[in-house]
């Protein structure tokens, strides 16, 4: 017999059908909710909600770019970037950590000062900890796992050559953009592009994973400069050597290769270290080679040569007499050292008479003195485009005093910087031509344009005096070479202080062209202010000139002037190029 | 038989789209393995980059001109020739 138990549950179709009702109302509401996310809700669907979603947990992260590496013109780094790493913390989460001690210790700081800082940022997402640690250092602080405690790849610049270079590259701030030197000038150029990725953090902020690369980082592009990092190791130390001799206050040196107008080196006293940014006096960061203008004195009498030359008064070997030694104009006196008598142009430059140019000066007037120093450059800046860069000042009056006239020949009432007077210079050492400076690195093939400023035979006059200053008659003995023949200019000019031109303050300026048989390098001295007897150009700059440019010589490989000995020896001479 | 045909080609459809959906999940699969290898590559270089700056400073201040003027006078006892000493040799 079968028989269903009497307490097996009955059917009810009415139940069966309530809850399929609730089933089939439920499933509707869902499918209706994802239509109107999906298509129908514009303002709050599906779009809008995964913006939301995004906004809580994916966010965009900065990748580092490599800043540009700046080179000198044998490929010596003068500036790197390497990467440090920046430790931050949200002061929210760490004020409460207990564990701020040992913290502090990884850190290498006060528990007082870490608990000050948290305070002082205590409403802020975020405070850094330590800015710039080897990775080495961060690893430390990262490894005791302490929450809150993050950290951030950067690049840090290191100058590996120093002080040595310190005001030509310049520097950059802590964010590494360029603000000073040529850090500052080719900012654009070294300045590396961060990339941006996305990832995913958790509630804590903590990145879980990396989505993806937006968009990639690109490296700032390298600089090879035109320094030689030799014979502006050689320079600074002759320089800084000269400093400590003559107690002078402040000295600038340039060396220019004439032919292709590449700034060989460039230094300056006082230095700083770009390494350190503790005590650091941004007064020192200056470039006096390209940012200070001061009248240039008898460096200036070979551009008014070039005027009396040309306004076919005088040659070289015109005689003038310069008895009894001093000359009166308006209502000043000039005086020479002493009574010359009757000397030639080419002596008066030898021994920088003043008479002698006065006279040259009265003669032709200062109207082509004035055209000289402008096709020379004077009163334009150099286009090398150096941060802070001065131009001088040529003046350009309605009415000109009879000192005026004179004193401008003479190079008073005019400035120029030490830059200026060594391109100046340049001229004389490519037979008239005047080559645009650079201060980056020109390739052997890259042919340079000059511009004519005066005509070959005239440049080859001025070279054969320039010569004769280093002579037996000259103000520059002091200057000479051993093994070669060098020219140049000495000279030496009052300070104008407060009260106009102060009496026991000088620079010494010595601008030299070397080697006079196949004259290619030009440098410029300028010593502020030298202590003692020893003030002028002569005495002051011309034996730094000397000391250069005995090593510009050797390691440019030029051969020196000597006589072949009967003996047979084999000696080398020198570096590389 | 027409009937059959449109079934066919449902079922052909259905495994196509089914295959193309296996296909997105491999594909972005991959794509993950991909970006991890690529993370590890760019921690490389970054590694990498850190050696390579640092041995370029090492380099820069083992081979610096004072170190080696020092070196050189005061250990080797060498000087630059002067005039005397030198002779100019012409080919």
């Amino acid at each position: 017999m079968s028989r269903r138990p009497s307490s097996a549950p009955k059917f009810a179709a009415w139940r069966f059908w309530v809850v399929s009702l609730l089933l089939l109302t439920l499933c509707s509401l869902l499918i209706g909710r994802l239509v109107l996310i999906q298509a129908i809700d514009k303002d709050h669907g599906s779009e809008f909600l995964k913006k939301q979603g995004a906004m809580r947990a994916v966010r965009l992260a900065e990748i580092p770019a490599y800043r540009g590496l700046i080179t000198d013109r044998r490929g010596e780094p003068l500036a790197v970037s390497t990467p440090v790493v920046s430790l931050w913390a949200n002061p929210a989460h760490l004020t409460d950590s207990g564990r701020l001690d040992e913290l502090a210790a990884a850190l290498n700081i006060s528990v007082g000062d870490l608990r000050k800082r948290l305070a002082l940022y205590g409403d802020k997402q975020f405070m850094y900890l330590a800015r710039h640690q080897t990775p080495d250092q961060a690893r430390r602080v990262l490894d005791l796992k302490i929450a809150g405690v993050r950290s951030e790849r950067e690049y840090r610049r290191f100058y590996p050559a120093g002080e040595v270079v310190s005001q030509v590259v310049g520097l950059t701030n802590v964010d590494g953009q360029g603000i000073a030197g040529l850090e500052k000038a080719f900012d654009e150029w070294l300045l590396g592009h961060p990339g941006k990725k996305r990832y995913l953090k958790d509630l804590h902020g903590d990145a879980v994973r990396d989505i993806g690369v937006v968009t990639e980082a690109r490296p700032g592009k390298e600089l090879a400069l035109s320094i030689d990092l030799r014979l502006q190791y050689l320079q600074h130390r002759e320089l800084q050597r000269a400093m400590v001799e003559t107690g002078a206050e402040a000295g600038a040196a340039v060396t220019i290769d004439a032919w292709t107008g590449e700034i060989l080196a460039m230094t300056n006293h006082p230095v700083f270290n770009p390494n350190s940014r503790a005590g650091f006096d941004y007064a020192a960061t200056r470039n006096r080679v390209v940012t200070d203008a001061f009248e240039p004195g008898s460096t200036i009498k070979p551009l008014t040569l070039v005027a009396a030359l040309e306004s076919g008064k005088f040659t070289i070997d015109t005689l003038i007499d310069t008895s009894p030694g001093r000359i009166r104009v308006g209502r000043k006196m000039l005086p020479d050292p002493s009574n010359y008598g009757e000397i030639s142009v080419s002596r008066i430059i030898e021994k920088s008479s003043q008479v002698g140019v006065t006279k040259i000066a009265q003669a032709i007037g200062h109207e082509p003195v004035l055209d000289v120093y402008r096709r020379f450059g004077l009163g334009v800046s150099s286009g090398i485009g150096f941060p802070g860069e001065r131009a001088g000042i040529v003046p350009n009056r309605e009415r000109w005093s009879d000192i005026e006239k004179v004193t401008l020949a003479f190079g008073y009432g005019l400035t120029a910087t030490p830059l200026q007077i060594a391109h100046a210079y340049t001229v004389f050492a490519n037979k008239g031509l005047r080559i645009p400076l650079t201060l980056l690195k020109r390739s052997p093939e890259q042919t340079v344009d000059g511009e004519r400023v005066v005509s070959e035979a005239t440049a080859s006059e001025v070279l054969t005096v320039l010569g004769r200053v280093t002579g037996e008659h000259g103000t520059a003995k002091r200057a000479r070479v051993d093994g070669f023949s060098v020219g140049g200019k000495t000279g030496t000019v009052h300070k104008v202080g407060a009260g106009g031109y102060i009496d026991d303050q000088y620079l010494a300026l010595f601008v030299g062209i070397a080697p006079m048989d196949n004259p290619r390098y030009v440098t410029a001295i300028v010593v502020d202010q030298p202590k003692g007897d020893a003030y002028g150009g002569g005495a002051a700059a011309a034996p730094i000139y000397s000391r250069i440019t005995n090593g510009v010589l050797r390691l440019r490989n030029a051969v020196p002037a000597i006589e072949a000995p009967t003996e047979t020896r084999l000696v080398a001479l020198g570096g590389g190029q | 038989m027409a009937l059959n045909r449109q079934s066919m080609m449902s079922a052909l459809l259905v495994t196509l789209c089914l295959g193309s959906a296996l296909g997105v999940i491999y594909s972005s699969h991959v794509c993950r393995e991909f970006y991890a290898a690529l993370q590890e590559l760019e921690a490389q270089r970054w590694a990498s980059q850190e050696q390579y700056s640092r041995l370029l400073l090492e380099h820069s201040t083992l081979a610096s001109p004072h170190r080696v003027l020092g070196l050189a006078e005061d250990q080797l006892q060498m000087h630059a020739p002067n005039v005397e000493s030198t002779r100019v040799v012409t080919r």
